[in-house]
């Protein structure tokens, strides 16, 4: 005998291949959404960037002090470091503690007024200036200080320069994973969950609601095969298609990610040369782990709900709770940085996956967190389907008793 | 046809809660209402046997306790030996179910559903394959074999839900209301798959409130009322001196049957 399992997973694969617009729904939309909702989010990213923020706080190396008025206007805070200190606030501007860094050269005025008395000669006064264009207050603080001494130099009439040492090292001490990871990692877990529930949700109430609503289930139970096996048969199927639509949605991301990027061009140079290949094999493991098991554990929930409903239309009645649970357990994510969250807030469920996500997306995976996460959702899908069975095996529920 | 009892029913009990819902429809304070209450009967190999009654006798409830749908409360019964409450899956193996209502699933066509089933009932290919050619070309399924159902006309539909039910060769083959609704030429279909199937000596066990249908294909009858039996025999026997209708109307009386 044929494993009954395989035989129902089989006709359910057909069903859903065969579908055009199922497959659409489930499969294809989620990327395509995604594509145009970052590509417009890229766009709209680029006028945030203008935004007024309201203090900077700077270090300086041998600024002078009629520089620091001038900032002061800006809501420049400066810090006057000595020259050796310069590794440590790089650092800090890397980590967001300070907006920037800005190392005039020993002697500035001296050298100015020397450069301007010779007419040119070839020691060019140097001002450097370290920022982080990942971080939005960093960014602003650096146009406004590069604008400032714009107005400076015309005024004495071109005697310096900026971030012209000819130094290999790059100025701008964001890295490119800092980049991607603050434009991904803010709204995509809250995204990449909510077209997963989408898919999910468009799948099972049709595989099972449907088939009780025909009438057509009583033929597949009194079949031979063991309930669980039809459960399971019917499980694997849909679990595939979400994951696919899972997967589209993947792919949406990553083909609008140079569009996004090159959107976000701040002055002073673009970061367009940015792309989803910061991360690594291992983060899209840990990401496909963390997808798998929250697909499972949805799918596992809407099939509860469209087992007890008697037909497609009281299934999408029953999951909208499901849904408003989903939205606000994703949503509860923002503002959360991944560091200060407690492991056991991770058994949350759908709270704790976009979590997951969020720490994938900014490379700050705790391995730990990742594990309680897609336990989690293992966990509850073990507990589903137990559920299911025992629905399944009930009369009642079954037969519209 | 022979004195081996192959549909045993003995005793069977089922009641069902009702929700506060219905209740209110039916205007009942019980909070259960009994659909079957200790019925017996037996089914012999090769012979039609009907269940006559009226609407809510407890007919349907009986044919799902058999088909292993439903669990009685009480008492039990048996296929082929096999009892629906501690052997279903043995059961499962030995009957096919049908009613007059086509389920099948639309998207699908005929040959595909044909192979599920077979697959799901564990047929081997050899046997698959040779069933469904003789079948789908009985029916005349054949020209129609690769068409999705839902671009089927309802007496095709018919046919394949007929054939689908069967495509495991059930020794029993369980029908409710065989009939009902259906259009005299897709009716005229069925009671000729009935007999049928009694030709190859299978059993067939079939519900229904129309006299007439019992006239034509069973051998014997149950008359069962208020979820129990009132009557049950030879058909021949039964309707010597009178015709079933009569009959059934005179026992209706006697025992103060009320309409609903
Ligand atoms: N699932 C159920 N829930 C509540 N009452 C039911 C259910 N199924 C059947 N009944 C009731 O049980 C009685 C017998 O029903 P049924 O077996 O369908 O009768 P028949 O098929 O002879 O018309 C009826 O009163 C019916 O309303
Ligand atoms: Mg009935």
């Amino acid at each position: 005998m044929k494993n009954g399992a395989w035989v129902v997973f089989r006709k359910e694969m057909s069903h859903f291949i065969g579908d055009k617009r199922l497959l659409f729904t489930a499969v294809i939309m989620p990327g395509l959404l995604i594509y145009i909702l970052y590509t417009v989010m890229g766009m709209a990213m680029s006028a945030m960037m203008t935004e007024e923020v309201k203090s900077f706080k700077a270090a300086a190396v041998n600024m002078p002090q009629y520089i620091e008025e001038m900032l002061a206007q800006s809501e420049f805070e400066v810090q006057h470091i000595s020259s050796d200190e310069t590794e440590k606030i790089k650092q800090g501007v890397a980590d967001g503690d300070y907006s920037i860094l800005a190392v005039f050269p020993d002697d500035f005025e001296n050298a100015l007024d020397e450069y301007v008395s010779k007419l040119g000669a070839d020691e060019v006064p140097n001002v450097e200036i370290y920022y982080n264009s990942a971080d939005i207050n960093s960014s602003q603080a650096y146009m406004k200080l590069v604008s400032t001494l714009d107005v400076l130099e015309d005024s004495l009439s071109n005697v310096f320069d900026i971030n012209n040492s000819g130094k290999e090292e790059s100025y701008d001490l964001a890295t490119s994973e800092d980049t991607a990871g603050s434009i991904l990692g803010s709204i995509l877990p809250i995204l990449l969950m909510t077209l997963m529930y989408t898919s999910c949700a468009s799948l099972a109430p049709e595989s099972i609601a449907g088939e009780k609503e025909r009438g057509t289930i009583c033929a597949l139970l009194i079949t031979p095969v063991p309930r669980s096996q039809i459960i399971l048969g019917k499980l694997m199927a849909l679990s595939l298609m979400a994951l696919l639509g899972g997967i589209s949605s993947f792919v949406g991301i990553f083909l609008s990610v140079p569009t996004l990027m090159s959107s976000v061009d701040i002055e002073g140079g673009s970061i367009g040369n940015i792309s989803a290949d910061v991360y690594k094999i291992s983060d899209y493991i840990k990401l496909m782990l963390l997808i798998i098991t929250a697909v499972m554990l949805l799918i596992t929930l809407i099939s509860i709900l469209s087992t007890i409903a008697k037909s497609v239309k009281e299934a999408s009645t029953l999951v909208m709770p499901l849904m408003m649970t989903v939205m606000l357990a994703s949503f509860m994510s923002i503002n959360v940085t991944p560091k200060d969250v407690s492991a056991a807030s991770l058994c949350i469920p759908i709270y704790g996956t976009v979590i997951g996500f969020t720490e994938i997306f900014t490379f700050s995976v705790q391995a730990g967190h990742l594990l309680i996460a897609a336990g989690t959702n293992i966990v509850l899908s073990g507990v589903g389907i137990f559920v299911l069975t025992k629905l399944f095996n009930n009369e009642k529920v079954m037969f519209n008793g | 046809m022979n004195n081996n009892e192959i549909i045993k029913v003995e005793n069977i009990t089922k009641s069902f809660r009702l929700s506060a819902k219905q209740r209110k429809v039916r205007k009942l304070t019980e909070s259960r209402i009994i659909a079957v209450n200790g019925l017996s009967f037996s089914a012999f190999e090769g012979e039609i046997f009907g269940l006559l009654g009226p609407n809510g006798a407890g007919k349907t409830t009986t044919l799902r306790v058999l088909s292993t749908i439903l669990k009685p409360d009480g008492g039990n019964a048996y296929i082929d030996g096999k009892s629906v409450i501690g052997e279903p899956f043995e059961v499962r193996r030995r009957i096919g179910f049908l009613t007059s209502e086509v389920k099948l699933e639309e998207f699908f066509t005929p040959d595909y559903l044909f192979d599920f089933f077979c697959n799901m009932h564990g047929v081997d290919d050899e046997k698959r394959i040779s069933r469904k050619q003789e079948l789908f070309e009985r029916f005349g399924i054949d020209k129609f074999a690769f068409t999705k159902v839902a671009d089927l006309s309802t007496g095709m539909k018919q046919k394949v839900s007929l054939v689908t039910a069967v495509a495991h060769d059930p020794k029993v083959v369980i029908f409710d209301e065989p009939t009902n609704g259906l259009d005299v030429i897709t009716a005229k279909v069925v009671t000729d798959f009935l007999t049928q199937l009694r030709m190859q000596g299978k059993t067939v066990i079939i519900s229904t409130h129309i006299f007439s249908l019992i006239e034509k294909v069973c051998d014997r009858v149950g008359i069962i009322n208020d979820g129990k039996m009132v009557m049950c025999g030879e058909l021949s026997e039964l309707t010597k001196s009178e015709s079933l209708e009569d009959l059934f109307f005179r026992l209706y009386n006697e025992k103060g049957g009320e309409t609903q």
